[in-house]
């Protein structure tokens, strides 16, 4: 009887630790989040941190407060924690920034949409209960809500919906579908990658490059792809250096971000590559794995960069061997979508927003920008400079010749990429290590 | 006597939901929240719409068959902690048909049919394998299970980044969605199928048949109560512990089906969506009667979902509802535990 | 150390199970308790040993009034009481069984305790192997490993319930040699017991309960018919032996051979007619229990053993065909083995109907049930769960489940916990069985019934088997030798 009792409250801890951890595996990033918080006001005195922004405020009161009689609101569905200090923070940022800009309109959301996170519920029916809080336009913040994202317009027609990274509202693209009011919005986020993957084959000493991936897709394949060619060309360009040396590895994870027991665990990813001899890791994930472990090999005595993604104070966590961050943008394109929706005038559209190059950082206008890190020599920071300065002038790397992995061509000698070409990756570039497609 | 006690019990009961609600707040009280307004939202957000209603029945029927399949194991005296595994098993074999045959010319029926019926049975099946280790290898369910558990959440991962990715795609958030014609139909405008519903209730009326009025479902307790005595009794022990587990993971199974079939259309990751734990505590909760296992259950699940409120509106967590029926079940045992010892005193 | 008991009183439900008992008991004293089943004896020591508490009502220790909280309270002030079912724990070593109860030390010294209870136990000339596992114990070890542990764990007030049923009469007197050694120490030994010639022979005094009640008391020396028409209201006497057997043979045991790790029984050969009893005598552990449950299918013979029952081979069948046969048995830890606590009596007569049929008919269940608890006197209801019955309607309902028709009844100490009354009426039922050519073959560490109603009597030694001797041309005497092992040809 004794032991009987014993035995269940073992159990139900058990099953309540199951359960709490069940729900909340992506507090992962959280922690990790949690502590850099602290650092925000100082940073806005860092002279280092190129951008003065608004340090992101815990919004509760603000947040709760009831919808205003006049007031917009807009709901966006985050597949991380609105905090990642990456990709999903760069929404929120997104969304306070049109709260700034559009007086009167109100930012509600609902992030780590992910079934890991938010056990039996789906993306289409968290975002009809932003609809029930009083949204007026739906933003899905990532690729995994393509087929939520369509599920919900069909059950909310009357609803407009903003999917970021997708090509459903592309009438030249694959997979359009008509429907009304649903549009998707990418940044040319190509360049960003191509900067990234320029300053790390200006800065790496082994010529060996370590690319932490997310899961496979066209788009990500496309990004690695213009690492890929940033990289070379810098090396050449700027390094004169053989190509045949440089070496450029993928390896993914599986999903946008670790998600314990499912994906492959990026910080053991990012080991890997520093012990394997890659002395510059490019994170395409969310979340700040490579960053912060880079970090670590570097305190450890190693000798080692990263190059950050998606949120433009990245590197914050990790200033000293952060190279920069190509990061995303999406205040202007945000805004657009909100004015639309306001004046009645959104309709079905398919935005590939580039980046403003007079400045690529300008937070009104370019909808990507790199900021560059302190890990960044003077030297390799004017060469960069250069480089930015040859994309704003017009330099195509998409250009051939450029084979596939399987050596087969992707683009002639001299052809020039088109939009689908770019936009549709099926594999790696030759000269890139790693898998093209899932095994 | 008996009237008098059972007001007694229940008095019991409702300190211990109120001991839990104490218990929350004062975590929500530490997180800097308004507890009161944390259950209001909970309660708004899962009964305010008919939409609202329907998605907490959405949520209510794999756990009733979760709950269900967890008191015919306990039943048996087991503690079958893998029917999380045996609901994503359940999930994977409904993937299995439904891609082996969605192209094929059966039609979408006979095909859901079948795929419903194989989800029974690998959630059976998944069940038998911890239900085998605990009577013939010896090794005790819970650790079983939970290493069945593991296996199960690895094949899905293995199959949704390997064998079924998607075309052109290597990405953990599940497989290719399937047609149409292949999701149970819903109820127009809302989540909620009948089918879903009908197969949930039955599946519990089923088991409380059993339990309550069957010479199998005593033999089943006896064997729970005290196996040594039921071989005595010419009970085949082992044999009435393979059937729960089998009837346990089938029903797991059914639950693993519905989640394909009507919640998600496609194998994803977390497919079982902790819905096996929770149907295990919803069995502790209710301490064997299967009559409370529907409105604990929809309590349950009602929580779950409400709780999707607190991110939305408070900026709290959503684990929260997990904590708060963490501390039901604790708080209830507890009071069992305290109301019997006062019991013998008196 | 001086006990007083004060108006207790203790209601379950209904049942008022001690109503107003007062009893003083001096230091130094044998105090024994006896009266019918479910008269409240062991509800009033479970009072007294802190397991349950008194509604109404004192206790005074050296007249001081205290409050008995728990049993390790109880052990505290030195209470310790003996259970009629052993409470320890089965799967454990008998050391690890002991240290559980230590208070204290982190550490515990394994070899000092092993060495304080080998100690301890030669005293009594029990043997104790603390090495062993509990469950691998007879229900008599059990109950002299617990007695020991009470002295060992200091126990002054020594409360015994029903201790004598698993224990022989080597061993019987041994005990009752120290615990009269104890009392001359000025401990108190309290003893519950169905038997009166051991009230008899060891008690300074003895209550006498009935229906709740304290109805009188005894002082030495007793005169047995009063005790008796005080329990009973009536006087009592022995039925006959059964003496019903006829030649067709029920049972025929060829070779027989069992390997246990402590014993190996072999070459026994057998036949046992229609409506024979045989009494199987020796101390406890000398294989008359290994011998029992092989002979009940519920442990594998090994060699050239043949067992045939009404010309079934049973040798190597599951234990479902010796049940089909109509082989039954009746197991003497009846918490464990014979009963299912946690299930009511109907749900027990339910579980040995007819089960073939999909659903239970409730009304066709209850009905038996009601049948079944009047013609077993047993007290209790039909939703009474076993573990409420007490002990004696315990082992009624066990015989109450006994299905009909049967070809052989295996029963382990039947009349463990029954009352004086209750025994004879036992043998009654048993002598319906045999009358219908049900052969009986039960254990007894009860020599006189085992002389009285047997025809033919097995004597166990060392897992060495006497030849049948017919019961009428043997006596207590030649018994207690040869349980003693004299006679044996190796
Ligand atoms: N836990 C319980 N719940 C309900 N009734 C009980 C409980 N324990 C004992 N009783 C009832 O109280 C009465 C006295 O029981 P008790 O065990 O004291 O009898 P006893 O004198 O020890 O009998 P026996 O000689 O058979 O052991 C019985 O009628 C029994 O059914
Ligand atoms: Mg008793």
């Amino acid at each position: 009887m004794k032991k009987n009792v014993i035995w269940r409250t073992i159990v139900v801890f058990m099953l309540a630790s199951m359960l709490v951890s069940a729900c909340a595996p992506a507090a992962t990033p959280a922690p990790t989040a949690e502590p850099a918080k602290p650092a925000e006001p100082t940073k806005a005195a860092e002279p280092a941190a190129a951008e003065p922004t608004k340090a992101p405020e815990p919004t509760k009161a603000e947040a709760a407060a009831p919808t205003a009689a006049g007031e917009f609101t807009f709901g966006i569905v985050m597949v991380g924690p609105y905090n990642d200090h990456g990709w999903s923070e760069a929404s929120y940022l997104a969304g306070q920034y049109v709260e700034k800009m559009v007086p009167g309109t109100k930012m509600i959301y609902i992030d780590k949409v992910n079934s890991a996170d938010r056990p039996g519920t789906t993306g289409d029916q968290l975002a009809e209960e932003l609809v029930s809080k009083g949204a007026k336009l739906i933003v899905f913040n990532s690729d995994d809500f393509k087929d939520a994202s369509v599920e919900f317009k069909k059950n909310n027609p009357t609803i407009p919906v903003l999917h970021i990274s997708g090509d459903l509202a592309w009438k030249d693209g694959k997979n359009y579908k008509e429907m009304e009011g649903y549009s998707n919005l990418m940044s040319q986020m190509e360049y960003g990658e191509m900067i990234g993957g320029c300053a790390a084959a200006l800065t790496t000493q082994t010529g060996k490059i370590g690319y932490v991936g997310p899961l496979i897709n066209d788009e990500t394949r496309r990004f690695a792809n213009a690492t890929y060619l940033g990289a070379k060309h810098c090396w050449e360009t700027y390094a004169k250096k053989d190509p045949k040396d440089l070496k450029m590895k993928v390896t993914w994870i599986g999903f946008w971000f670790n998600i314990p027991g499912v994906t492959a665990d990026p910080s053991t990813v990012s080991d890997d590559f520093l012990n394997s001899g890659h002395d510059v890791l490019i994170s395409a994930l969310d979340t700040m794995e490579a960053l912060v472990q880079t970090k670590k090999a570097v305190d450890g005595g190693k000798k080692a960069w990263a190059v950050a993604y998606d949120y433009k104070d990245a590197c914050n966590e990790a200033p000293d061997v952060c190279l920069g961050v190509r990061y995303f943008n999406w205040g202007p394109g945000y805004v657009k979508a909100v004015k639309a929706v306001m004046d009645g005038s959104f309709k079905s559209y398919w935005e590939w927003a580039a980046p403003d190059w007079k400045d690529i950082n300008n937070p009104d206008t370019s909808a990507m920008g790199f900021n560059k890190g302190k890990g960044l020599s003077e030297e390799n920071a004017k060469n960069l400079d250069a480089f930015i300065g040859e994309l704003a002038g017009g330099l195509n790397l998409w250009t051939g010749p450029i084979k596939w992995q399987d050596g087969t061509d992707f683009l002639k000698d001299g052809e020039k990429a088109t939009d689908q070409q770019i936009w549709y990756q099926p594999q790696l570039l030759e000269g890139i290590e790693g898998l093209s497609v899932a095994p | 006597m008996k009237s008098g006690s059972r007001w007694y019990r229940f008095g019991i009961q409702v300190a211990a939901v109120v001991l839990a609600l104490v218990f929350t707040s004062i975590i929500l009280l530490i997180a800097k929240a308004q507890p009161l307004e944390a259950y209001k939202n909970i309660l708004v957000g899962s009964f305010s719409s008919i939409e609202a209603i329907t998605n907490v029945i959405v949520v209510w029927i794999p756990l009733l068959l979760a709950s269900a399949g967890a008191l015919v194991t306990f039943t048996a005296g087991l503690w079958n902690i893998g029917i999380e595994g045996q609901i994503t098993l359940g999930a994977i074999s409904t993937t299995l048909v439904l891609r082996l045959l969605q192209h094929s010319d059966v039609s979408p029926a006979i095909i859901i049919f079948l795929a419903v019926l194989s989800g029974f049975i690998g959630g059976a099946l998944w069940a038998a394998l911890a239900g085998a280790l605990k009577t013939y290898g010896g090794v005790n369910e819970i650790f079983g299970g939970l290493g069945l558990n593991f296996v199960a959440t690895a094949m899905t991962i293995w199959l949704i980044f390997g064998p079924w990715k998607r075309p052109g795609i290597g990405s953990m958030s599940g497989t290719e969605p399937f047609a149409n014609t292949l999701w149970l139909p819903t109820i127009p405008g809302l989540r909620l199928s009948w089918w879903s519903l009908l197969i949930g209730i039955l599946a519990l009326v089923l088991v409380y048949v059993l339990l309550s009025n069957t010479h199998f479902g005593l033999k089943l307790k006896a064997v729970g109560k005290n196996r040594k005595a039921a071989s005595v009794f010419g009970i085949p022990t082992s044999n009435f512990m393979m059937s729960a587990f089998l009837i346990c993971g089938g029903l797991a199974g059914l639950a693993g089906a519905l989640q394909v079939l009507a919640v998600y259309h496609r194998l994803i990751p977390s497919i079982s969506s902790g819905y096996g734990y929770l149907g295990l505590m919803v069995g502790m909760l209710i301490n064997y009667q299967a009559i409370w296992a529907a409105p604990v259950a929809f309590f349950f699940a009602a929580l779950n979902f409400g709780s999707i409120q607190l991110p939305i509106v408070m900026k709290l967590d959503s684990s929260l509802s997990g904590v708060l029926q963490g501390a039901l079940v604790l708080f209830v045992l507890m009071m069992d535990g305290v109301r019997k010892r006062f019991e013998k005193k008196a | 150390m001086k006990v007083e008991l004060r108006s207790i009183h203790k209601y379950f439900g209904p049942v008022h199970a001690n109503n107003n008992i007062s009893l003083t008991i001096l230091p130094g004293t044998i105090q024994g308790i006896v009266g019918e089943n479910g008269a409240g004896k062991s509800t009033l020591m479970k009072i007294l040993s802190g397991f349950i508490q008194a509604d109404e009502g004192e206790i005074l220790l050296d007249d001081q009034v205290i409050t008995i909280h728990s049993p390790s309270d109880a052990l505290k002030r030195g209470i310790g009481m003996l259970h009629q079912d052993p409470l320890d724990f089965p799967p454990m070593k008998v050391i690890d069984n002991l240290l559980i109860g230590q208070e204290g030390g982190l550490f515990p010294n394994k070899r000092k305790v092993a060495a304080d209870i080998k100690k301890l136990a030669n005293q009594f000339g029990f043997s104790i192997d603390t090495e062993a596992y509990v469950e691998g114990l007879t229900v008599g070890e059990r109950q002299q490993l617990e007695i020991i542990r009470l002295l060992w764990m200091g126990a002054r007030i020594l409360i015994l319930d029903e201790p004598t049923t698993g224990i022989s009469a080597s061993q019987k007197e041994k005990l009752f040699e120290t615990l009269t050694r104890l009392a001359s120490e000025g401990m108190i030994v309290i003893f519950v017991s169905h038997k009166l010639e051991e009230i008899e022979t060891l008690c300074h005094r003895a209550a006498v309960f009935r229906g709740g009640l304290l109805v009188g008391e005894a002082i030495q020396p007793y005169h047995t018919d009063d005790l008796v028409r005080l329990m009973f209201g009536k006087p009592m006497e022995l039925g006959s032996r059964l003496g019903c057997h006829s030649e067709e043979n029920v049972v025929e045991i060829h070779n027989l051979e069992i390997e246990d790790p402590r014993l190996h029984i072999r070459d026994v050969d057998l036949d046992v007619k229609a409506g024979e009893v045989i009494g199987l005598a020796g101390m406890e552990g000398s294989g008359q229990r290994l011998f029992l449950r092989a002979l009940g299918g519920l442990l594998a013979t090994t060699g050239r053993t043949k067992l045939l029952v009404k010309g079934h081979d049973l040798t190597h069948e599951p234990y479902s065909s010796y049940l089909k046969t109509g082989v039954a048995y009746v197991p003497a830890d009846r918490m464990e083995e014979g009963l299912i606590p946690g299930l009511t009596l109907k749900e027990h007569f339910i579980l040995t109907g007819d089960t073939k049929k999909l659903f239970i008919d409730q009304e066709e269940s209850l009905h038996r049930t009601k049948v079944k608890i009047s013609e077993f006197n047993i007290k209790g209801r039909p939703d009474s769960y076993v573990e409420e019955l007490s002990g004696g309607n315990q082992q009624r309902a066990l015989l109450a489940l006994l299905n009909e028709p049967l070809s052989l009844v295996l029963l382990e100490h039947p009349s463990r916990g029954l009352d004086l009354e209750s025994t004879i009426w036992l043998w009654e039922k048993l002598k319906e069985r045999c009358k219908t050519g049900t052969a009986v073959i039960f254990i007894s560490s009860d020599l006189e019934q085992i002389l009285h109603y047997s025809d033919r009597i097995l004597v166990f030694f060392g897992g060495k088997v006497s030849k049948p001797m017919l019961a009428a041309e043997t006596n207590v005497d030649q018994l207690g030798q040869l349980i003693g092992g004299k006679g044996f040809v190796n």
